[in-house]
């Protein structure tokens, strides 16, 4: 009998899918091989915004291997028309018409045209080259400002305007009352670039539709396999029953990889016309090209604040450039302005915003979608701290909510109970020691050195408190079921749709603590529409609480079941019946011990149990998120400025973080490194870049979008506060996003500390090296 | 198409096959001779994802033709462990939870054994700068480059 020395939640277990990983036996979309199975490759826009006059796709379509061409008008009669995933994710803003393949109009670069399929990807590249298509270019609408004029050519002629939303202006507290009452008015116009997900693997599908079943099943890497099933069946006309989307390792997505995109239901049109495998694997160039970007957003920002530094009220004007296509642009306003207050005692809110289409790639989730909030607060913290003359600490242990009794609300609504922003501030300023960094600041710059000290806090909803409402926000109640197979494994079934989470890891460490298995014996599913249950699938840090927590009602829910069985099995009551190390037994008779294999076997031969608990000894379970509570934490940042060079290094990265009760520290800290270290990459060196005037992309290679490497990422040092349980069972929270919400406006404020001697203020997120030497006046700025 | 023949060694085996003269090699790995462990990043050698070792030495199978690794010994992740038994580098990594997602994970493991073959024990920055060619978009490196010196110090303790 196997013994179980400890509890598994709370170790850094070792990861169970990283025996696959390591040795290559990783399953990933593009490995995925099927007999007969053609390749995709699109015919893309070359150009930012025209109209197509003429597409002749005949020299391509006799090309060697060629085996299926179709323009966008062909496609389209294949296909419902209607938004898809679009209205999904739009927050209820309209949603223009467009096609799957471009008809009529390109709208970006890279939008696709043509589909190609062919028996090789080579050839079918090789007969995009043949393929001719006319446009008459009109002019690129590349620019928020440029999109705001009237006589912009509208993008979509249905829309009529280049302005997507208007918001009114939303009031929370006296806001006129907070200007009136206060010493200073501090402003700032506040920029965050567009810059995108990157993940090391590219978008890829394989589509296989059977004529003899009229199923279409697909591979997909996606971050959940149930938004995929329900775009591509209702894009394809086929009832959900009939999809089946498979997904298996999924190198990173970080908030890319949502639903199917126009490029997959081509392929599954293609896949249900030729009755074989079609396969697309988007290349590098495609990736930064096409399939999203995130984070452009400026911000025009009044703060009302007193002498001693209290934060009165916010006044906010938001604009969001959505690129072309619906992504999530119009649906994240309202959760950056529900969050702007943070942690802080704010008083006062007011809040509109104005989203705007240019001729650029659609507007993604990214890690932590809404986190230009923590950017935009945790800024003017320190521009309020630079304007009264005060530590930036003073300023934040002023304004932030302490824990207190009932919960203070964020002015915008939400219970701030748990938050521990004082705590992890506190624990931060005493790691960095400000004094007597502050003393090391003076003296190195005495020597033409210049380091700045930067910290910033943040909370995240992951979930937040639910305060009786429960439902894990918009996404809806976290689904599991369990089975214990006939060898006694226990077999969890999630929508989670991990893509480098580890929660095949994670999840089975809360299960066999809760049935009380050793961790070997619990397998968790993923990636299988016809198996796994309805669910959103991974995203929105809901996984360690949500997901969490079904696994552990559900691990609870089949223990009790097994019990039951055994008591019917035993003849004895169901309290007398003891689990532990794999058996069953009566409690105080060993020889009745019976293998939760054998329990399983005898559950499903006939006659052994009541009709109610024979066959497959299987539970389902959902949770709603229990009480809930925030994520959040407090990061410091130490830099040096070379002021020749305008290089930033970053010398030391200190985090306090809260996630509740960790269930592996070891993935906790990886997910908080990872966050920080794109976080980095965002501010010294990621931007997607677009020429202003041809609308040309000019970030397309990995020479140019430039990720950091690890000599750019310094180690992290990270401190956690296991504070504050809100729940009777459920207290680990997400943290999958908080590192990417909070390290850039961190780094961010160590910088503008470390060129304070040049008067700096710095506005904008993106601070690369000739930025850093224009701020310092070394160059001049444009 | 014109096709040339191709004979090389692929983790101590003798390999051979027909192709295209611009067939990448990462191609012929992963699709004539079903050796998917080798991943594609990016396609124009900057995020290292697709390092082989050739003669010992990384290269990137991206921008690498079939036809130059002829008579060449090739090594690739599954060469790591062809008995299903990790090896002492994949095992340190194991244990240092070095990566996430695992796609950029066959480049790294493969560039780290060329390091650990020319170097054994290496320095923090010995190992940051060998590495910095090889992009991970999830773990800020810090695991990784934790794996790395824990497989040096097992190997130095092994002597």
């Amino acid at each position: 009998m196997q013994h179980i020395a400890e509890r598994y939640t709370g170790a850094s277990v070792r990861r169970s899918e990283d025996p696959r990983i390591l040795t290559g036996s990783g399953r990933y979309v593009d490995d995925v091989r099927l007999p007969g199975m053609l390749h995709a490759a699109f015919v893309r826009s070359p150009v930012a915004h025209a109209r197509i006059t003429r597409i002749d796709v005949r020299e391509a379509a006799k090309a060697p291997g060629v085996v299926l061409v179709l323009t966008g008008e062909e496609l389209e009669r294949s296909l419902v028309p209607g938004p898809g995933i679009a209205a999904m994710f739009s927050g209820g803003a309209p949603v223009p018409a467009f096609t799957t393949l471009a008809t009529g109009k390109v709208r970006v670069v890279g939008d696709p045209v043509v589909l190609v399929v062919a028996e090789s990807r080579y050839l079918a590249e090789d007969a995009c080259e043949l393929v001719e298509v006319d446009y008459e270019e009109l002019p690129a609408v590349m620019t928020p400002q440029a999109a705001r004029d009237p006589a912009s050519p509208a993008i979509f002629e249905d829309l009529g305007s280049n302005v997507l939303v208007r918001s009114p202006v939303a009031v929370f507290g006296d806001v006129d009352g907070a200007f009136a009452r206060a010493d200073r008015i501090v402003r700032a116009d506040l920029r965050q670039h567009r810059h995108q997900n990157a993940p090391m693997e590219c978008r890829g599908v394989v589509c296989s539709f059977d004529p003899e079943s009229g199923e279409l099943t697909v591979h997909s890497a996606t971050q959940g396999v149930h938004i995929v099933r329900t775009t591509l069946s209702t894009a394809l006309g086929l009832p959900p029953e009939k999809v089946r989307v498979l997904a298996g390792d999924i190198g990173g997505s970080f908030g890319l990889k949502l639903g199917a995109y126009r490029e997959d239901v081509a392929c599954a049109a293609a896949s249900r016309q030729l009755s074989r495998p079609v396969r697309w694997m988007e290349d590098r160039l495609e990736n930064l090209t096409f399939s999203g970007q995130a984070r452009e957003e400026s911000f025009e920002v009044a703060a009302a604040v007193t002498n001693e530094g209290e934060i009165l009220g916010l006044r906010v004007k938001m604009t969001i450039d959505t690129g072309a296509y619906p992504g999530m642009g119009t649906m994240l306003p309202e959760l950056v302005k529900t969050m702007i207050p943070g942690p802080y005692k704010i008083g006062a809110l007011s809040f509109e915003w104005t989203a705007v289409v240019t001729n650029k790639a659609a507007y993604v989730a990214y890690r932590g979608p809404w986190a230009s909030e923590t950017w935009v607060r945790e800024r003017m913290v320190d521009l309020i701290a630079m304007e009264l003359g005060m530590e930036p600490i003073q300023v934040r242990l002023r304004n932030v909510a302490t824990r207190e009794t009932p919960p203070r609300r964020m002015v915008t609504g939400r219970s701030l109970a748990g938050v521990t922003a004082k705590e992890s501030l506190e624990a931060i300023a005493s790691t960095v020691d400000l004094p007597s960094f502050r003393r090391l600041q003076a003296g190195a710059r005495e020597h033409g050195r210049y380091l700045g000290l930067g910290m910033a806090t943040y909370i995240e909803p992951a979930p937040g408190p639910l305060e009786g409402k429960g439902g894990g926000g918009i996404m809806g109640p976290e689904q599991i079921r369990l089975r214990l197979a006939e060898d006694g494994t226990v077999t969890l079934f999630t929508s989670q749709m991990p893509h480098g989470q580890s929660h095949q890891t994670t999840f089975a460490q809360i299960a066999a603590d809760e049935f009380g298995v050793p961790i070997e014996q619990v397998r968790v599913v993923v990636g299988d529409s016809d198996l796994v249950p309805m669910g959103f699938g991974t995203g929105g840090s809901r996984a360690a609480t949500m997901a969490g927590g079904a696994s552990l009602h559900g691990a609870r829910a089949l223990k009790a079941r097994v019990k039951e069985i055994a008591s019917h099995l035993f003849e004895a009551g169901a309290e007398d019946i003891e689990l532990s190390g794999g058996s069953v037994a009566v409690r105080g008779v060993p020889a009745s011990a019976m293998s939760l294999a054998e329990l399983a076997r005898a559950a499903r031969s006939p006659g052994r149990l009541p009709p109610s608990l024979a066959g497959d000894v299987e539970v389902t379970a959902a949770f709603d998120g229990g009480e809930g509570g925030w994520s959040g934490g407090s990061h410091a940042a130490i830099v040096e400025v070379d002021v020749e060079t305008g290089q930033v290094r970053v010398e030391r990265y200190v985090v306090a973080e809260d996630c509740g009760i960790l269930i592996n520290p070891a993935i906790v800290e990886g997910q908080v490194r990872g966050g920080v270290a794109q976080g980095i990459g965002a501010v010294l060196l990621e931007r997607s870049v677009y020429d202003e005037e041809t609308g040309q992309y000019l970030s397309s290679t990995f020479m140019d979008y430039v990720l950091a490497t690890a000599c750019e990422i310094p180690r992290i040092e990270i401190e956690h506060l296991e504070t504050v349980p809100l729940d009777a069972d459920v207290n680990f929270r997400g943290v999958g996003e908080g590192g990417m919400i909070i390290a850039p406006p961190t780094l961010c404020n160590a910088i503008e500390d470390a060129l304070s001697p040049f008067g700096a203020r710095v506005l904008e997120q993106h601070l690369p090296p000739a930025r850093i030497l224009e701020l310092i006046g070394a160059i001049p700025a444009g | 198409m014109t096709c040339f023949d191709v004979e090389l060694t692929v983790n101590g085996a003798p390999r051979r096959g027909s192709v295209e003269a611009r067939r990448t090699l990462a191609d012929f790995l992963r699709e004539d001779l079903g050796l998917t462990g080798t991943h594609l990043g990016c396609e124009h050698g900057v995020c290292g994802a697709c390092t082989v070792l050739v003669d010992g030495e990384p290269a990137r199978s991206c921008l690498m033709l079939a036809v130059q690794a002829r008579g060449a010994d090739v090594r690739t992740v599954e060469g790591l462990a062809p008995d299903g038994e990790m090896n002492r580098l994949q095992e340190a990594m194991w244990d240092s939870h070095g990566f996430q997602c695992g796609f950029c994970t066959p480049g790294f493991l493969m560039q780290i054994t060329a390091l650990l073959a020319e170097n054994p024990g290496p320095t923090e920055a010995e190992v940051r700068e060998a590495l910095s060619g090889n992009i991970c978009r999830c773990t800020g490196y810090e695991s990784i480059v934790n794996g790395v010196l824990l497989a040096a110090d097992a190997a130095g303790s092994d002597e």
